[in-house]
């Protein structure tokens, strides 16, 4: 009891001790944010930036700093930068494993900042998040372009695959697909990845015009082929009719497949995913999938390097922007009529 | 005692070598910017580091500090969001329910007899789970609300350059060195680690240990989630993933070892400073992501094999010792 009661005193101590030292540091003026720093760096941006650099002759080092490298779009974007600037030995291009956390990219950025690269090619991990190592960026004068995810503060420029567009492409295709009328069920991102959301927003959106469709349910695969399969096989034995199955991604639409053929209910099952990796469109070309919104992934990486290129060698201010540009690249929908079109060689 | 103490001199010594290398082969390395973004990034760790080392000393784990943090944090962000309510308040609340997790993790180590391996890893579900529920949402989608509270920003600010995360967490450092060395809980956590039975049998109520290292934990996630959520100006569901593995490698890299009994916060603060610096010099080479993973997991590798075979070659010396004297008492009688 003893123990307790001086236990009870000392974490009393120590918030009331936390709570004086958290009023005296928020008004206590010597103390900089983050966002006051880049602040003040940015105001000598204009210097910075005065140092153009010939981005085809002059020593020039560019990052690329996925959300994760393990990811075959990633890898796409990876492939497609390095392949634009192979050809300019005075171009270093390194990528940087981002771990799938918003905190390590934050402190990759900070570190590519210390090392003054030319220029940054970012997926985030969270659009919040990443802002402020973003403003850091380009406050030191480093053009930071962003891929699919924006990051919340203005930027050079933001290369986008659709999601919310895609999930709508996925939804009209289905159900016309399905001749607009039958039961539908999905399988997730894992939950809260930003992607995952858009597109089912925009799935359930376009679906809403097909009152004959029904959402039967959504689980999470946790954007893994295995997961889905379990998912899927789950949802087999719950629902005895299921017509339309959307995924997230390609490799969750994978294993839906999979786990459909093997309880032999496969045939004229709409399945769905996004993103159109070259496994997908195999399956396409097998029967095995309706279909999958493919993003030339090379051409968005080559994209961004030559975006980047620009900015090095220009005396364009990117932190003086008020909003971030966008390119947007164009979904192909792919159906066992058009899959032939994806070439050997754009395909990831 | 002077086993620990060479052993500590090695770790350091290590460590050193580590930074002549990146310094010596990398012209950003040894930059005050460069030195200061090194001791924020080990300071988050370092500070859970900290309420961790006293949990493996017990021959503990925790495998839920991440989760916690994310779910303190997500808590924070709520009130942020949706209350006006001061930033100090908000600063005691993330303190408070750090504890409170801490504390419960304690409660079922100890009171329902789960493993400690097992408890955590459950109540890191239970934590993340509960993060994603109270996940900000605008028309059903989880968003991630900037935080434009000067109050808690300013958390994740610098004086002249030195980040306020990294005065924190020597303090929190050199206390948690004065309860390990200089209190009876010090004493204790020891005892419970070398030889629970034997703890037991000497009168020390090795659950009631158990339990305070678990909300010391808690206490050190509620610090560490305030100043990640700071230094992030935003929280998402999946905010301190991974982050207790970082912790582990960092206490155990800094000599603490997994059956308990051995280390301090010292040898935890070395480690963690081991593991930022490792990380941020590798990113100055030129080197493929892979290469990366592989230098990195390869001289952590290195670490704990030598703290292993420095271990058995100092217990071998002990036991030669031991058996020297014993054979000496011998033939005196």
């Amino acid at each position: 009891m003893k123990t307790m009661g001086k236990t009870k005193k000392i974490l009393g101590v120590a918030l009331a001790c936390t709570l004086l030292v958290s009023t005296a540091l928020t008004g206590c003026s010597s103390v900089k944010t983050d966002d006051e720093v880049s602040k003040k760096t940015s105001s000598t941006s204009q210097e910075v930036k005065a140092e153009v650099k010939n981005p085809y002759k002059d020593e020039v080092k560019i990052a690329f700093v996925p959300n994760v490298i393990g990811d075959s779009v990633a890898a796409a974007w990876s492939t497609g930068m390095k392949d634009e600037l192979a050809v300019y030995d005075n171009v270093t291009f390194q990528t940087f494993d981002g771990k799938a956390s918003a905190e390590t990219q934050t402190q990759i950025m900070a570190d590519l900042v210390n090392q003054k690269y030319d220029a940054i090619v970012l997926q985030s991990a969270d659009s919040a998040a990443l802002a402020t190592s973003v403003k850091q960026a380009e406050a030191a004068g480093i053009p930071v372009i962003t891929l699919n995810l924006d990051a919340d503060t203005p930027h050079a420029g933001l290369i986008a695959m659709v999601d919310y567009e895609a999930g709508k492409l996925v939804a009209k295709n289905m159900a016309e697909g399905m001749n607009k009328t039958g039961k539908v069920v999905i399988i997730q991102a894992t939950a809260g990845a930003t992607r995952g959301e858009n597109l089912e927003a925009g799935f359930r959106d376009e679906m809403a015009n097909y009152q004959d469709v029904e959402i039967l349910d959504a689980q999470s695969g946790e954007w893994l082929t295995e997961k889905a399969n379990v998912v899927m096989n789950d949802f087999l034995t719950k629902y005895k009719q299921i017509d339309g199955v959307f995924c997230h991604n390609d490799a969750m639409a994978e294993g839906a497949s999979q786990a459909a053929e093997a309880a032999g209910r496969l045939d004229g099952m709409q399945i769905w995913g996004a993103d159109g990796e070259a496994k997908a469109l195999e399956y396409i070309e097998q029967g095995k999938m309706a279909g999958t919104i493919y993003t030339n992934c090379f051409d968005q990486g080559a994209t961004a390097a030559r975006l980047a290129m620009y900015l090095i060698g220009s005396e364009t201010v990117t932190s003086s922007y008020t909003s971030t540009p966008i390119v947007k690249m164009a979904p192909i929908v792919v159906t066992p009529e058009t899959v032939g079109s994806i070439g050997e060689n754009i395909r990831w | 005692m002077r086993q620990e103490k060479i052993r500590r001199l090695v770790s350091i010594a290590l460590l050193l070598v580590l930074v002549i290398v990146f310094g010596t082969t990398s012209e950003y390395f040894f930059t005050t910017t460069n030195i200061l973004t090194l001791l924020r990034e080990c300071s988050v760790v370092g500070i859970i580091s900290v309420g961790v080392s006293f949990i493996i000393i017990t021959a503990g784990i925790d495998l839920s500090t991440g989760a916690i943090v994310g779910f303190t944090a997500m808590i924070c962000a709520n009130l942020l969001y949706y209350t006006n309510m001061p930033a100090q308040m908000i600063i005691v609340i993330a303190l408070l329910i750090g504890t409170l997790a801490g504390y419960l993790n304690g409660i079922l180590v100890t009171k329902l007899r789960l493993p400690d391996f097992i408890a955590t890893l459950s109540t890191q579900f239970l934590f993340r789970g509960l993060a994603l529920i109270c996940a900000i949402r605008t028309s059903g989608v989880i968003t991630n609300k900037v935080i434009d509270n000067r109050g808690i920003l300013v958390m994740g600010g610098s004086i002249s350059g030195l980040y306020l995360v990294t005065i924190v967490f020597i303090i929190v450092a050199v206390l948690g060195q004065i309860i390990l060395k200089k209190t009876q809980l010090g004493v204790y956590t020891y005892a419970t680690g070398a030889n629970r039975k034997s703890a037991e049998l000497s009168g020390i109520d090795t659950d009631k240990v158990k339990r305070s290292v678990f909300t010391i934990t808690g206490f050190c996630c509620g610090i560490a989630a305030i100043f990640l959520m700071a230094k992030l100006g935003s929280v998402t569901p999946d905010t301190g993933t991974g982050l207790e593995f970082e912790v582990i490698a960092a206490v155990v890299v800094g000599g603490c070892a997994f059956s308990g009994g051995r280390g301090d916060i010292f040898g935890s603060v070395i480690g963690a400073l081991f593991m930022a610096i490792l990380s941020n010099g590798i990113l100055k080479y030129n080197l493929p992501t892979a290469t990366q993973l592989i230098v990195k997991g390869s001289v952590i590798v290195i670490m704990v094999v030598f703290d292993s075979l420095y271990n058995g070659y100092m217990e071998k010396k002990i036991r030669e010792k031991s058996k020297e004297l014993e054979e000496l008492s011998g033939g005196e009688a």
